[in-house]
């Protein structure tokens, strides 16, 4: 996935190109120069101290930590994981701490003590940390202004900052405000855009699902072939489907892509030829069904399951807004 | 998640398209599977008629377990494509879904049509989201359609050793359990896994299995069992011990060190009439951390089920793609010969050409040797395929590179089938550069 998604590079076809001062910002924002050391991610606060850890993962040990979790972390281009545990002070370390992956709504335990394991997963760039947090974000959150966006359980919270996604999980007492307070300092200190991602912006308001949009590194709408794709739940009326774009690494990618999906995909609407560099179809996918696509450039946009009336015209206003976005 | 978002409108499908679609599905690959999976008229494979699939090594292959436990059927074949569960008597197609890293629920409809029936999922995946996705799948099926397991974590598990902390409280099962139920839309699971267990002391830990009783008394399981990658078969045989556990899935590959190990614990354990599920079959899909050299999954899959003691396994798929892979086994596994030479580690010769030069006196062509092999690595290595065809382009190549010769002379001081590889890249001179991706 390239930072495209998150904001457009320069020197893209006109439907999708922003400023070269944008663009080079959000490049900055998105690939943070220098990573700090694993210890220099966990703060001193007060009245806390650092029990267990840091303990650093790399790609090739994440899974001795959340098992087979890591897979989807890998699909993100997950870099490393720094993890630590603070304990009260004067209160020992847990010898049984856990891992903030197991954290679920509803997750308690008996110990009186108080901890909080703070993980600190880094991903290759900004769009793919954000991609990895909608990937495990529920529904009906209530988001919370610490990082790019953040939402917290009874005793968990996750936010995302630049290319770090950060997960707090407590034991003992559940103190929603300590874990509050730990997640905005450790968030202040880790470098990257504060930003939610750009192209988040193009999807038309109506009838959006707010904060449910979820990015797809790979295997989009069960096709190998669909890469680096992010789609957004609509509901209108008791109509609901899913608006997307699918960025591609150039417009020779992006056409292979179309091909593709047309090869495995009827056309009851011909629509434009795959190889123009931009067109239009509507395609019956078997998994899918009727899927309306439009593209153009390196960007291939449109809506899914069981596209009415309502999500074409969606699709049509959602290139327009890539347009205006251009401008 | 969007996955369980916008699970309604998929939900209230027209019959029509979703037939279409079942169609669809079928003319791509998967037809006669779900058919042939579903049929109650399979080919009936006895005890006496032992699969032919034999382990690629030279242990001797496993035998079946005789019938045993509490239900007569437990551990006998009914066919090809479905063995019994154990104990639990459920029948099941030979091959069903970890659906851990599938995030689209028309995937998940599509196994289900296609033929498979048991669908494994956890609570702690996607940190829910995993369960959610199926909660927009399952409730509008008819319960008897699927079979559901999840597996549950208890957060006081220290994972180095493997044991629980004192004082670890069983009700936690419990409780997670009616969040699983609740994101399911179900009002019982048909296998509840205890999750990750490596320790004997953790499998037969009173109050979890206390709590696993009453989750079964309760109605919201209706069988239990112990989910287990690491000392497996110390915690198969632990669960054969505690006398509570109905099913065991475990990993299980050729590329374990310790896969004898497993394969008689996996014997024992489905003697005394558990239910055997295999995960972690395809061993991690590559042989090398360069990603360079994908392992047959057909022939691991296969590797894994050519035990009669394991009665399905569940490897993960996210694309119709790999779910026509998986449905192609479940109609025929027989390992093959090929099958087993394509489970031996490959000679990893790798890419790299240092250029010693000790090419270019036996070609009979004259060819830039190294140069070649230089743009296969861009081609297939680098997936560079644009830089393979620049650089081709500028070696003034003849037209038929190596037609013209017989035998080749050229034998290659890293191993590089040289022969090979210059026919394979040479071929992408003539590829439109549109084309190149």
């Amino acid at each position: 996935m390239s930072t495209g998604l998150l904001a457009v590079r320069g020197g893209l076809v006109a439907l999708v190109a922003v400023s070269a001062a944008a663009a080079s910002q959000a490049r900055t924002d998105s690939q943070p120069a220098g990573h700090p050391e694993a210890s220099a991610l966990f703060p001193k606060i007060a009245g806390w101290k650092i029990s267990d850890g840091p303990t650093t993962y790399t790609p090739a040990t994440l899974f001795e930590y959340i098992d087979g979790g890591a897979e989807s972390f890998l699909q993100f281009d997950f870099q490393d994981l720094a993890s630590a545990t603070y304990a009260n002070a004067g209160v020992g370390r847990d010898k049984n701490r856990r891992s903030s992956h197991a954290a679920n709504a509803g997750d308690s335990t008996a110990s009186a003590k108080t901890e909080v394991t703070v993980d600190i997963y880094r991903h290759k760039d900004a769009i793919r940390a954000f991609g990895m947090y909608t990937q495990e974000r529920p529904a009906g959150t209530t988001p919370l202004p610490i990082g790019s966006e953040a939402y917290a359980g009874p005793d968990y919270l996750q936010l995302v900052v630049g290319s770090y996604y950060v997960k707090l999980v407590q034991l003992g007492s559940k103190q929603p405000s300590v874990l509050r307070w730990f997640a905005e300092t450790v968030a202040a200190g880790l470098p990257g855009t504060h930003d939610i991602p750009a192209v988040l912006k193009c999807f038309p308001e109506r009838g959006k699902r707010a904060r449910a949009e979820k990015f797809m590194a790979r295997d989009f709408l069960g096709h190998p072939f669909l890469h680096d794709a992010v789609a957004v739940p609509y509901q209108i009326g008791a109509v609901n489907f899913r608006l997307f774009i699918v960025e591609g690494k150039d417009s020779v990618d992006l056409r292979a892509m179309v091909k593709r999906y047309r090869a495995v995909a009827k056309s009851p609407d011909p629509g434009a030829d795959s190889a123009a560099a931009e067109g239009s179809a509507t395609v019956k996918d078997p998994l899918n069904g009727e899927v309306v696509l439009q593209w153009k450039g390196r960007w291939l946009w449109g809506a899914v399951d069981q596209p009415g009336p309502e999500a074409k015209a969606l699709v049509d206003e959602l290139g327009r807004r890539l347009s205006i976005l251009a401008k | 998640m969007p996955g369980w978002k916008y699970s309604c409108r998929q939900v209230v499908m027209s019959k029509t398209t979703k037939n279409l679609e079942r169609r669809d599905f079928l003319k791509l690959g998967a037809g006669g599977l779900a058919a042939g999976a579903l049929s109650a008229g399979c080919a009936t494979m006895t005890s006496s008629q032992p699969e032919k699939a034999l382990s690629p090594e030279a242990a001797p292959p496993p035998k079946p377990a005789p019938a045993a436990g509490p239900a007569e059927s437990a551990a006998k074949p009914v066919g090809p494509s479905r063995r019994v569960l154990g104990r639990t008597g459920i029948e099941v197609p030979i091959v069903s879904m970890g659906v851990m890293n599938a995030d689209n629920p028309n995937l998940v409809r599509a196994a289900l049509d296609g033929g498979i029936l048991l669908l494994d999922t956890a609570h702690g995946y996607q940190e829910g989201r995993n369960e959610e996705m199926l909660g927009t799948v399952l409730p509008s099926r008819k319960r008897e359609s699927f079979v559901l397991a999840t597996k549950i974590h208890l957060s006081t598990l220290d994972r180095k050793t493997g044991l629980f902390a004192k004082g670890t409280r069983g009700e936690e099962i419990g409780e997670k359990l009616d969040i699983s139920l609740k994101r399911l839309g179900l009002d019982h699971v048909d296998i509840l896994h205890l999750h990750n267990q490596s320790a004997r002391e953790s499998v037969l830990y009173e109050p979890v299995l206390k709590a696993l009783e009453k989750a079964k008394r309760d109605g919201k399981a209706r069988f239990l069992g112990v989910s287990t990658h690491k000392n497996e078969p110390e915690v198969i045989r632990a669960a054969v011990e505690a006398k509570l556990y109905d099913v065991v899935l475990t990993s299980y590959n050729f590329k374990q060190d310790h896969h004898l190990e497993v394969q008689k614990a996996v014997g024992e354990a489905a003697q005394a009439g558990l239910g055997i599920v295999a995960m972690k079959t395809q061993a991690g899909v590559y042989w090398d951390g360069e990603k360079q050299h994908p392992i047959n999954m057909k022939a691991a899959l296969k590797w894994a089920l050519r035990d009669p003691n394991v009665h399905t396994a569940i490897p993960g798929f996210t694309t119709l793609e790999q779910l026509q892979t998986d449905l192609e086994v479940l109609r025929d596994p027989t390992l093959t010969d090929d099958d087993k030479r394509s489970l031996e580690a490959p000679k990893l010769v790798g890419f790299f050409c240092q250029g010693c030069g000790e090419c270019l006196d036996p070609c009979l062509a004259h060819l830039p040797i190294p140069d070649l092999m230089r743009s296969f690595m861009y081609a297939h290595a680098y997936r560079n395929r644009e830089a393979a065809q620049a650089l081709l382009l500028d070696l003034g190549l003849p037209e038929f590179p190596c037609g013209d010769c017989g035998e080749c002379p050229v034998h290659c001081a890293k191993g590089f089938d040289v022969r090979q590889r210059v026919r394979d890249v040479v071929r992408l001179r003539a590829v439109p550069r549109e084309f190149l991706l």
